[in-house]
C-alpha cells in the first residue's frame, strides 16, 4: 500500500488514513467518513505519518 | 434458456435449503445493519446466503428491491452455480472451470423487447440510485458502496472488459469509482488522454455464473463477455444500451443495470474502503461517474458482496484457481491443482500441486503462477500426494519437506496489489516460492501410512455405530 497518514477530523474526533502522495499538503478537502465534514489536512488536530 | 439470478435462487432452494436465509424484517443497509447480521453469522461460522426481503432505501423508505448477500461464501453454492454437484466444490470446481475458461462462446444480441434487464427504463434525472438498498460496509467506510462489475469497452480494439471495483455513492446520479492500474483502468486512461468519457455499464446483479466468469484471468484484449459466456456455458445475451445504443451492449439478462460515463480528468475525494485483504484502502483521489440511465427487471434483486469476508475470498480464489491450473500445465504437464486458500484471501496465497518428475519443475510451476496473476505474492509448490485444499496438508508439506536455506526464493520489486498493507510501494511488492516438494536427486524418507489391507478388513461400522460416529469430536 502506498504511504499513508492518518488524521483526525476537527468536528467529530474520528480517525482516518488517507493516501500521503494525494492528499498530504494539497490545498484538497478531506471527507471525514463519519460525520461527512469536509476539512484540509492542516485543520486536522493531530496528524500521524 | 439464458442463466437468471432467481432461477438460481429457487435451485439453491431446492438442493441446498439451508443455504439462502430468507430475512423478513425491515433492515437498513446504509447504516450497516446487512454487514452486521453478516458479521454476527461469520463469528458463529456460519456462512448462508441471505436474502433481505424488506431493506430500506437510500431516502429511508422501503424498497421494492430485496438485497442478495454473501452468495459466493461457500464454495458448493458457487460448484452449483456452474452446474456442479455441490459436494465437488474443491477440485472439480477448480478443474471444471479451467476447462471452461480455455474456451470462449460469442455473445447474442437480443432487441430490447426481449431483455428482461429493460423491463424498466429510467433515464437522466429520472433516474436515482438512491431507490435501491446500498449496502454501507466497514465503520470507516464514508458511504454506501455498490461493489459488483463494471464494465468497459476498449476504444481502439472494441472488446469489452468487465472487472469488479468499487463504487462509492456520492449523489443520485454520481459514482466514485476506484480502478487499480489493470485492465479497465487502461481503458480509462486511453479514453482520458483523449479527453474523453469513458461509457461504464454496473451489472450490479446476474446469475452467480456470470460473476465467477467475470474474474477470468485472461490477457488485456479477451472480449470478457465472450469469455463469460463459456464460464457460464451458453452465449451470454446483449442488448443496446441506453445511453450509446448499438455502440455499447450490455447484459440483457441482468437484474439491474446502471449506464453512465466515467468524467475525463476529473478526481475526487473517495474511500477509506473496507477491501479485499481485510484492510481499509486509504482516502484518495479517483475519477467519478455520471449516472445516464438505470434499466431493471420490474422484480429485480440487488447483490452485493460482503468485501474482505469469505464472500469475495471464495469468488476471487476460484476463477484464478482455474485459469492458471491452465497456464501452469502449459509448462509443468505433470500440475494436478492449484488453491486460493481463504488464509490468503483469495489471492496471495497460491498452492500449487505437481506429480514432479524433475527438480526444475517446481520453480517453473511457481514463476508462471507469478507470472500469471499479479495478485499472487506466496506459491507453495507441494507434491501430488498432497491436497491443496486442505491447508494443514500443505503447511505439513512446509514443515517436513522444506529447508528455508535451500528451498525458499525471493524475488523483490515485483508488480503487486495497491491494497496489500504490507506494501511499501503503492505498485511494487517482494514475493515469495516455496519448493515444498521432495527432492527428485536423493532418497527422501517415506510418509507413515497404515496398510491398506487392514484399513479393508478393519471397517469401522463393525466397531463404531454410525450414530455414535456422528457424535465424536472433531477435531
Amino acid at each position: 500500500m502506498a504511504k499513508i497518514f492518518w488524521v483526525t477530523c476537527p468536528r467529530c474526533q474520528g480517525e482516518f488514513y488517507c493516501h500521503w502522495d494525494e492528499l498530504r499538503h494539497k490545498e484538497i478537502k478531506l471527507l471525514c467518513p463519519f460525520c461527512s465534514h469536509q476539512f484540509l489536512d492542516k485543520e486536522s488536530p493531530k496528524i500521524t505519518e | 434458456m439464458a442463466k437468471k439470478l432467481k432461477e438460481f435462487l429457487s435451485q439453491l432452494e431446492d438442493r441446498l435449503p439451508a443455504d439462502l436465509l430468507r430475512i423478513d424484517r425491515p433492515i437498513d443497509p446504509s447504516r450497516f445493519e446487512v454487514t452486521a447480521l453478516l458479521q454476527h453469522l461469520e463469528n458463529r461460522s456460519r456462512f448462508p446466503a441471505l436474502l433481505f426481503e424488506k431493506p430500506l432505501n437510500l431516502h429511508g423508505k422501503p424498497s421494492s428491491f430485496p438485497v442478495l448477500s454473501n452468495l459466493f461464501a461457500t464454495r458448493g453454492r458457487c460448484a452449483l452455480a456452474l452446474g456442479l454437484d455441490p459436494k465437488d466444490g474443491a477440485l472439480p470446481l477448480s478443474l471444471e472451470y479451467a476447462r471452461r475458461e480455455e474456451q470462449l462462446i460469442p455473445p447474442v444480441k437480443v432487441p430490447a423487447r426481449e431483455a428482461p434487464v429493460k423491463e424498466v427504463i429510467k433515464c437522466d434525472k429520472e433516474a436515482d440510485i438512491y431507490e435501491f438498498p446500498i449496502v454501507r460496509h466497514h465503520a470507516m467506510d464514508p458511504a454506501p458502496y455498490i461493489d459488483m462489475t463494471p464494465v468497459m469497452k476498449d476504444p481502439e480494439e472494441g472488446f469489452y472488459n468487465v472487472a469488479f471495483l468499487r463504487n462509492m455513492v456520492k449523489g443520485p446520479r454520481r459514482l466514485g469509482i476506484h480502478m487499480s492500474p489493470r485492465h479497465n483502468w487502461q481503458i480509462h486512461r486511453k479514453n482520458e488522454e483523449k479527453k474523453r468519457p469513458t461509457p461504464v455499464a454496473i451489472v450490479v446483479s446476474h446469475h452467480p455464473s456470470f460473476y465467477l466468469g467475470a474474474l477470468n484471468v485472461s490477457p488485456f484484449g479477451v472480449d470478457d463477455y465472450a469469455r463469460v459466456g463459456a464460464v457460464m456455458g451458453e452465449p451470454l445475451r446483449l442488448t443496446a444500451s441506453e445511453t450509446w445504443g448499438e455502440d455499447f451492449l450490455v447484459p440483457a439478462d441482468a437484474e439491474i443495470v446502471i449506464e453512465g460515463h466515467v468524467l475525463p480528468n476529473v478526481k475526487e475525494v473517495e474511500a477509506p474502503f473496507g477491501e479485499f485483504p481485510g484492510y481499509y484502502g486509504p482516502q484518495r483521489l479517483r475519477p467519478v461517474i455520471e449516472v445516464t440511465a438505470i434499466t431493471h427487471r420490474r422484480d429485480a434483486v440487488f447483490q452485493h458482496i460482503f468485501v474482505g469476508h469469505r464472500d469475495n475470498w471464495i469468488l476471487g480464489g476460484i476463477p484464478k484457481e482455474g485459469s492458471l491450473f491452465n497456464l501452469i500445465r502449459g509448462i509443468v504437464p505433470t500440475a494436478k491443482a492449484v488453491h486460493f486458500p481463504i488464509s490468503g484471501c483469495g489471492r496471495f496465497h497460491c498452492y500449487v500441486s505437481i506429480d514432479k518428475k524433475i527438480d526444475g519443475e517446481t520453480k517453473q510451476a511457481a514463476l508462471a503462477a507469478l507470472a500469471g496473476c499479479d495478485f499472487v505474492k506466496h506459491v507453495v509448490v507441494v507434491d501430488a500426494d498432497i491436497d491443496v485444499h486442505n491447508e494443514e496438508e500443505v503447511m505439513w508439506a512446509v514443515a517436513t519437506r522444506v529447508q528455508a536455506d535451500q528451498d525458499v526464493d525471493i524475488l523483490k520489486n515485483v508488480k503487486g496489489n495497491m491494497l496489500d498493507p504490507s506494501q511499501t510501494d503503492d505498485i511494487m511488492t517482494a514475493k515469495m516460492i516455496i519448493d515444498a516438494t521432495r527432492p527428485a536427486k536423493r532418497p527422501f524418507a517415506a510418509r507413515v501410512r497404515v496398510p491398506e489391507e487392514a484399513l479393508a478388513r478393519t471397517r469401522i461400522e463393525d466397531f463404531i455405530p454410525p450414530a455414535i460416529l456422528d457424535r465424536l469430536p472433531k477435531s
